[in-house]
């Protein structure tokens, strides 16, 4: 007779969960989520919307950063290109949307493989500044595209049928958003598990160790640049659908540090964390007003008047708070908080 | 030929203003090993607090530079002290975050303390034209190159000659035995955070007095990377000239290709710098055989 749980097989030991209550969970999450647009008002699903194909860009930096441990500060060169690549397809080229979305993934692969390619001689903070040259070169070369790629004043565009289906309403938007976010998340989680994320921890970890077990850094380095500019492109692209029009301002350099902020914050190197980060760091802007609102009228009409530098300051203090007190992030956090829950009246 | 002459002298300028960003990003990464990314914001910071020191105490050309200097060092203790010395023998990749995050935070508080628009530094005789050969140059462009050649000739002294600078070198060389040897990291990491900031400073209050004083000033950051990557970050005075040659070729091909090459040139120098020599023109070649 069986007297435990065995792990009989390879598979059973990386399979993603093994717990009926996290699928039963994980399902009751997304009901919820796949039903939120019939409860919340339109201000609540944009935001929604925002934090899906944020993830989406935020997972892209996860596999690069996080997995990798390669820096960059050029993400926002990657989503640029995404968009771009997006709207030329749809509006230059005529191409159907779901083959520009393909093209949005595309290009900025094969753009990541060329910044990658310097990865291999370089490392962390040579390789951080080879991708922020490549976001400005990224920008520099838009604004010369003339008539092609609009230059400064950028492309409208409008929002697509998809495979059938009409994504011109918020709605339907939304679904959109969060299917290609939970196809993003399957992506990572997977890669994660297996072989190739693997392959891709233990070189963040040693490289030197990795290589004498036989894992090609060249490969893997280049690998990990193509994936992860594939995942921050579909974002960019996704974000263009969103604004309804592609331009150079609507991708800031504040950008790919907005996307490091929520790395950091959530917990580098982990799903869940660039989960919370996205979700926490979006959030902030709105908390943070909120809980001023409360304050005098002076400090009401400074959050108005420069809401921008406030966000700003936001990311970097909670850049700098995160690795100075807890480097674990948001996720170590909730580590903590669900031991405690266990555990208690126990310490552990 | 008068047109390419105009072109190198006003790039000097620039360049000398990008070189001394150039060895405030070198003086850290020799110290310390880590790239602050802050430090244009650092000049920029600077930059602000010496115009609003300036203008309300009245105070003349030679003396706004001093102060530039000391307002630039406190304000690289004070970061130092507050936001670096905490991180001391965490990851290289956390630190380095850190000064990202730093930059950020900076940025916004200048435009929330100052504000967005533009202002002119007003410095005694700074526009004033002086005939060097022919060539009319304003006081400022003479006075920043002249500040460059001073940094300079302080650096090499200061690293060869000095005890401060004999020990800064040996942390750069290898942290822990320096530290065997009774050096106090931390102590070389505030002189080197100090000094640094003070370049910075000096590059952040000529480049306001030169081109205006705006929140973008901390672009001058962006600008000087390139000169750093090409001397080699742990070459100082390497990254000094070759904020220099920078500053010159972005002025020439501004002025005979266009206006969008000027912006990115130095970028594109770089990439083809780091795939051939990442080590920089003058940096120390480290040996790797794994």
């Amino acid at each position: 007779m069986r007297s435990g749980f065995f792990k009989q097989r390879y598979a059973d030991l990386i399979v993603l969960t093994d717990s009926l209550t996290v699928k039963a969970w994980i399902g009751v999450l997304l009901i919820a989520l796949a039903g939120a647009p019939l409860v919340f008002g339109s201000y609540m699903l944009s935001h929604l919307t925002v934090i899906l194909f944020t993830l989406v860009g935020v997972l892209g930096l996860t596999v690069l950063t996080g997995f990798t441990g390669l820096i960059s500060l050029g993400h926002v060169g990657f989503l640029m290109l995404g968009a771009y690549s997006y709207a030329v397809g749809v509006t230059r080229l005529g191409l159907p949307p779901e083959l520009a979305l393909v093209m949005a993934a595309v290009v900025p692969a094969l753009c990541g493989l060329v910044v990658g390619i310097p990865s291999l001689r370089l490392h962390g903070l040579y390789l951080a500044i080879t991708t922020l040259a490549f976001s400005y070169i990224v920008s520099a070369v838009i604004l010369a595209g003339g008539k092609f790629t609009g230059a400064g004043r950028g492309i409208s565009i409008t929002r697509p049928v998809m495979l059938g289906i009409d994504l011109s309403s918020d709605r339907a938007y939304y679904w959109f958003c969060l299917a290609m976010c939970a196809l993003a998340v399957l992506i990572t989680l997977n890669v994660r598990r297996s072989y190739f994320g693997r392959a891709l921890v233990a070189i963040r970890d040693n490289d030197i160790a990795a290589r004498t077990m036989g894992i090609s850094l060249v490969r893997f380095k280049l690998l990990a640049f193509l994936l992860s500019a594939a995942l921050t492109g579909v974002a960019g692209a996704m974000m263009g659908m969103y604004l309804g029009i592609v331009s150079v301002e609507s991708f800031p350099f504040l950008l790919s540090i907005e996307a490091l902020a929520i790395v950091i914050v959530g917990g580098l190197g982990s799903v869940l964390g660039a989960v919370f980060g996205t979700i926490f760091i979006l959030s902030l802007p709105d908390l943070v007003s909120g809980a001023m609102s409360m304050l005098s009228g002076r400090v009401q009409d400074l959050m108005t008047t420069s809401a921008h530098e406030i966000r700003s300051m936001l990311y970097g203090l909670a850049i700098i708070a995160f690795l100075r007190f807890d480097p674990r992030g948001l996720r170590g956090i909730w580590h903590d908080v669900r031991h405690a829950w266990v555990h208690w009246p126990q310490r552990y | 030929m008068n047109y390419f002459i105009e072109l190198v002298v006003s790039g000097l300028a620039v360049g000398a203003i990008y070189g001394l960003v150039a060895m405030s990003f070198a003086v850290i990464f020799k110290a310390t090993g880590i790239v602050n990314f802050a430090q244009g914001e650092i000049g920029m910071l600077t930059a602000y607090t010496t115009w609003s020191l300036a203008t309300t105490l009245g105070t003349g050309a030679v003396f706004t530079v001093l102060l530039s200097i000391i307002v630039g060092a406190v304000i690289g203790l004070l970061c130092e002290r507050l936001i670096m010395r905490p991180m001391l023998g965490e990851p290289v990749l956390s630190v380095v975050l850190v000064t990202v995050g730093l930059a950020v935070v900076l940025r916004s508080m200048v435009t929330m303390i100052w504000d967005a628009s533009p202002h002119k530094f007003e410095v005694a005789r700074a526009d004033e034209i002086l005939q060097i050969g022919g060539i009319g140059m304003r006081v400022s462009q003479v006075g920043v190159i002249a500040v460059l050649l001073l940094a300079l000739a302080a650096f090499w002294f200061f690293l060869r000659r000095s005890r401060f600078g004999v020990a800064m070198r040996a942390v750069a060389a290898d942290e822990k035995t320096a530290r065997l040897m009774g050096v106090s990291t931390a102590r070389v990491q505030a002189v080197a955070w100090a000094s640094a900031s003070a370049l910075a400073g000096l590059a952040g209050a000529f480049f306001a007095v030169i081109y205006g004083l705006a929140p973008t000033v901390f672009e001058l950051g962006l600008k000087a990377f390139p000169a750093t990557v090409l001397g080699g970050f742990d070459s100082i005075l390497g990254s000094g000239g070759s904020g220099v040659f920078i500053g010159v070729l972005e002025n020439l091909v501004g002025g005979y290709l266009s206006s969008t090459l000027k912006e990115i040139s130095g970028f594109m120098l770089i990439l083809v710098v780091l795939m051939v020599r990442p080590f920089g023109l003058f940096g120390e070649k480290r040996i790797e055989r794994v």
